[in-house]
């Protein structure tokens, strides 16, 4: 009789793996870096929303952030920035990852990220995210590779000099399954 | 909202280049001050008149500074509001050294043409045009602070990176 428990449940394991799960966003801080040789400048935001849903084996996660809810300690700035990415008519960043869901169980997880920003939408591929478990929440951490030229953004210039196209976002969100 | 962020940082960025050209003036009115001063030979206690094309030199220069001064103003003021912003941060500093830089622009001037009817008419500088470089001083230092605000943090050593 144990026997045929033990090999049932080894059987349905796999379905319990593959078992719908959905995942919120609790906590995120988005930073992006921006350098120009008189100036190293970070604006942060915390107030990003995400979900993500997995079914049949795969994961679809999606974060979303609004532009004006990124800090620099400068208003000015921030303003300019929203001005240069085209906030006006686009003012929300959109990250979108397809997972298998197995790779939510590993140290670093080899995401493909689609960014919407600025009107724009670039790919990166086999991003470096690192998940850290924390009871029931995972933190997920990583660096979007992004810049100015992806998303066609005019790159600002201080003293006629621009800064530099690498606009680097740090990543680094706590999800919790729902 | 595009074109209102759009006309906002046109306006600043003429502004921020206004703003730069007259720092030359500025400075070339300052370097030029101590040739349109009166001067005392404490020895023999004479006044030493400074020659007209000295104070015509700086006159204008102070002139050319405070009319880019007015057009860098302008532009400034004239860059749209956007609502439920608050100036915050260095900003905050560039807007508040106005109240001395800006009375500072138009002070400067007046008390320089004080300064010169007063030696004009053979008077020794007195009463109030005597605060004629004080002010320009004053206004100069607060000038150069509100510059330096928005400039802040600078990365000195740019050539390293």
């Amino acid at each position: 009789m144990r026997l045929a428990v033990a090999l049932f449940l080894a059987a349905v394991a796999p379905i319990g793996l593959h078992a719908q799960s959905q995942w919120v966003l609790t906590q995120s801080t988005l930073t992006w870096h921006v350098v120009h040789p008189m100036h190293e400048v970070d604006g942060t935001s915390h107030e990003a929303k995400g979900k993500g849903n997995c079914s049949a084996g795969a994961c679809d996660f999606l974060i979303a952030v609004q532009l004006k809810t990124f800090d620099s300690g400068d208003s000015n700035r921030d303003l300019h920035m929203i001005q240069t990415v085209r906030g006006g008519q686009f003012p929300m960043v959109i990250v979108r990852t397809h997972l298998a869901q197995s790779a939510l169980e590993s140290g670093v997880i080899d995401a493909d990220l689609e960014v919407e920003f600025a009107g724009q939408t670039a790919h990166y591929s086999h991003v470096p995210l690192h998940r850290v478990a924390h009871g029931n929440d995972i933190q997920i951490t990583g660096t979007v590779p992004a810049t100015c030229s992806d998303f066609k953004i005019d790159r600002p210039s201080f003293l006629a000099v621009p800064i530099r196209n690498e606009i680097p976002v740090t990543v680094d969100t706590t999800w919790r399954p729902m | 909202m595009q074109k209102k962020l759009n006309q906002r940082t046109h306006d600043l960025k003429v502004h921020q280049t206004l703003g730069l050209v007259t720092v030359v003036p500025l400075c070339a009115a300052v370097i030029v001050s101590s040739g349109a001063k009166q001067k005392h030979n404490k020895t023999t206690g004479l006044i030493i008149e400074p020659s007209s094309g000295a104070i015509d030199l700086h006159a204008a220069l102070g002139a050319s500074t405070a009319a880019l001064y007015g057009f860098t103003a302008y532009y400034a003021i004239a860059a749209p509001r956007i609502p439920g912003v608050k100036p915050k941060g260095a900003i905050k500093w560039h807007r508040d050294l106005v109240w001395i830089h800006a009375p500072g622009m138009v002070l400067t001037p007046i008390l320089g043409g004080l300064a010169l009817s007063q030696e004009n008419s053979g008077e020794k500088v007195h009463g109030i045009a005597s605060a004629h470089s004080y002010v320009a001083w004053t206004t100069v230092g607060a000038y150069g602070a509100s510059i330096i605000a928005v400039s802040w943090p600078i990365h000195l050593k740019f050539w390293e990176k």
